[in-house]
């Protein structure tokens, strides 16, 4: 009786958490659309005074050198967004396609493709980003999300192999097969239809993760150089003066909790919506 | 030349025999019982015949199809066959069904394939999808299409499943216990449906079952598989008349014995 009972309650305060994340995630989209055509103040500009409390006219205070954080915090939401999508694409487009080819491939091919992916996995993802901006020559964006985006594609090619994997034993491939339908056609009509669900939500997951190692990276001065100012560049110049002026961390810190917390209610909503025996009020 | 002609067929998993010595034809238009006890290798005789046997089976003799040789024929040609010349319905019509793909979808890729294969005009495909719903006799042919698995019957289930291998218009339909997941009424009315069509379309059938009178009612020649071996075969009144084989007798004693109980229930 009480899991019937429970079952609608539970489904309407996810619908309410999935609205909110999406509402978080709408914002940072919007501010980062914004940062685009208009800032409240020249980033560069150090006219302030230094150190300042928000206030009126600086609403998250001032830095060392006496420019506006919230200017500065805005530009990281485009970072953020640029690195979490670019990052979750390079992966998925890699992921997907090497985790599909496991599945489908001999027994041997398939042994070594998943050797590979375990130990790429094992790595850790702030060391393997740290080896390819170190092998680019310059720190930037663009080395940061390629990074993120290989570590993010082993994870992606994991899970992938298996959701594929267990797919294809299925008897509705099999049915599929007796009626002529070509491995290409199954990969396309039956497989990634089946599997898009779960892979939307790790993407999801990914794309936060992908967020907070940006910030990582930035934080220890592997990311974009100024004045691409990421979340993580603030906070560690925020570092020294955290006693004195908390704001300057805090703030920072604020916008990435809010947008990583944005994405994982968004994620467990997806989760959802991609089930259609889950789908609605049955 | 018969359209199907299985000829010392042995299928085997690390040396292991599952099937061995097995023979039999199926001639177009003729319909074959294939009956045996759960894991004699009734399935596995059917994957044989379309290529399809998983990757740690082996088979060897002769399958001939439609004139073509399937034991170690290249993907290419074995995929020409399938659809064109076999179709299969599954036992468990839930799983045999894509969760996520409306029904109506379900039909529609066969149909498409074999509209491109015939060269007919593929504008006609969506109506032909319904015609198909209701030549199976699903009721609100509009309603189901645009439905998920889940949100049909079991007995609606297998009739969409019968409609796709229809699609294909196969020369020999493979029906693989079509019946043994439904309920008794279900049973009966799945099992007239295949026998009409399979009579108005000119199919050949290959009629895989554990259960002798459904079997019998269904096909003109049995063959009963033990343990991977044909143990008797010939049409179904001798078979049933005069059992030779130990085995066959108690599988015939026990149906009738069955009957009996069934017909002296008051
Ligand atoms: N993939 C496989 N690997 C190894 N052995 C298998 C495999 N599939 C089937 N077998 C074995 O082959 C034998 C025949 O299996 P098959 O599925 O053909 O039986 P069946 O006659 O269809 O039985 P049922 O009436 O239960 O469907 C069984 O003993 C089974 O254990
Ligand atoms: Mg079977």
């Amino acid at each position: 009786m009480s899991a019937i009972a429970a079952a609608p309650v539970r489904r309407s305060r996810r619908s309410w958490l999935f609205a909110i994340g999406l509402i978080l995630v709408g914002i940072n989209v919007a501010v980062a659309l914004l940062t685009l055509v208009w800032l409240p103040y020249d980033p560069s500009s150090t006219a302030g005074g230094r150190l300042e409390a928000p206030s009126l006219l600086h609403w998250a205070g001032t830095d060392r050198l006496g420019r506006d954080l919230f200017t500065q915090i805005m530009i990281g939401s485009r970072i953020a967004l640029m690195v979490g999508a670019g990052a979750v694409a390079i992966g998925a487009a890699i992921g997907v396609t090497l985790g599909v080819l496991s599945a489908f491939a001999t027994r041997l091919l398939d042994d070594a493709f998943a050797a590979a992916f375990d130990i790429l996995i094992a790595f850790p993802t702030l060391l393997l980003a740290m080896l390819v901006v170190a092998a680019s020559d310059t720190a930037s964006l663009g080395s940061a999300i390629l990074a993120l985006g290989i570590a993010i594609s082993a994870i992606v090619a994991r899970l992938t192999r298996i959701l594929a994997k267990r797919v294809i034993g299925m008897d509705y491939i099999t049915a599929a097969r007796t009626s002529g339908t070509s491995w290409p056609q199954i990969v396309i009509k039956h497989v990634l239809p089946n599997i898009w669900p779960t892979l939307l939500v790790n993407f999801a997951l990914q794309f936060g993760l992908a967020v907070i190692a940006e910030a990582s990276l930035s934080y220890l001065g592997l990311g974009a150089p100024p004045p691409n100012a990421s979340w993580g560049r603030l906070l560690q110049e925020a570092q020294g003066t955290v006693y004195t002026a908390p704001f300057g961390a805090i703030a920072p810190g604020l916008a990435l909790l809010i947008l990583v917390i944005g994405i994982n209610l968004s994620a467990d909503g997806l989760r959802d919506i991609g089930d259609p025996t889950r789908r609605g009020s049955r | 030349m018969s359209l199907l002609t299985v000829e010392g067929l042995k299928i085997s998993t690390d040396g292991r025999a599952l099937v061995s010595d097995l023979s039999f034809a199926v001639g177009a238009g003729e319909r074959m019982g294939l009956i045996g006890e759960s894991g004699s290798g009734k399935s596995l005789t059917a994957m044989a015949i379309t290529g399809l046997l998983p990757r740690n089976i082996s088979a060897r003799g002769s399958i001939t199809l439609d004139g073509q040789q399937v034991i170690g024929a290249p993907e290419r040609n074995l995929g020409q066959l399938r659809g064109s010349a076999t179709a299969v319905i599954f036992q468990e019509p839930l799983t045999a069904l894509d969760p996520l793909t409306r029904l109506g979808r379900q039909i529609e890729e066969p149909l498409r394939r074999r509209y491109r294969r015939d060269g007919l005009d593929p504008k006609t495909v969506k109506h032909e999808v319904l015609a198909l719903m209701e030549r199976v006799a699903l009721p609100q042919p509009e309603r189901i299409a645009a439905a998920y698995p889940y949100e049909v019957s079991g007995g609606q289930r297998q009739r969409v499943a019968i409609a796709m291998a229809l699609a294909c218009r196969p020369k020999l339909l493979i029906a693989d216990e079509p019946t043994t997941a439904l309920d008794v009424t279900t049973q009966a009315e799945i099992l007239k449906l295949l026998d009409s069509l399979v009579r108005d379309l000119g199919m050949a059938l290959l009629f895989i079952s554990h259960d002798l009178p459904v079997v019998a009612n269904v096909v003109d020649r049995l063959t009963v598989l033990r343990n991977g071996k044909a143990v008797e075969q010939g049409p179904v009144r001798d078979v049933l008349g005069a059992p030779k084989n130990p085995y066959t007798k108690t599988l015939v004693e026990a149906a009738r014995a069955f009957d009996q109980a069934l017909g002296r229930t008051p």
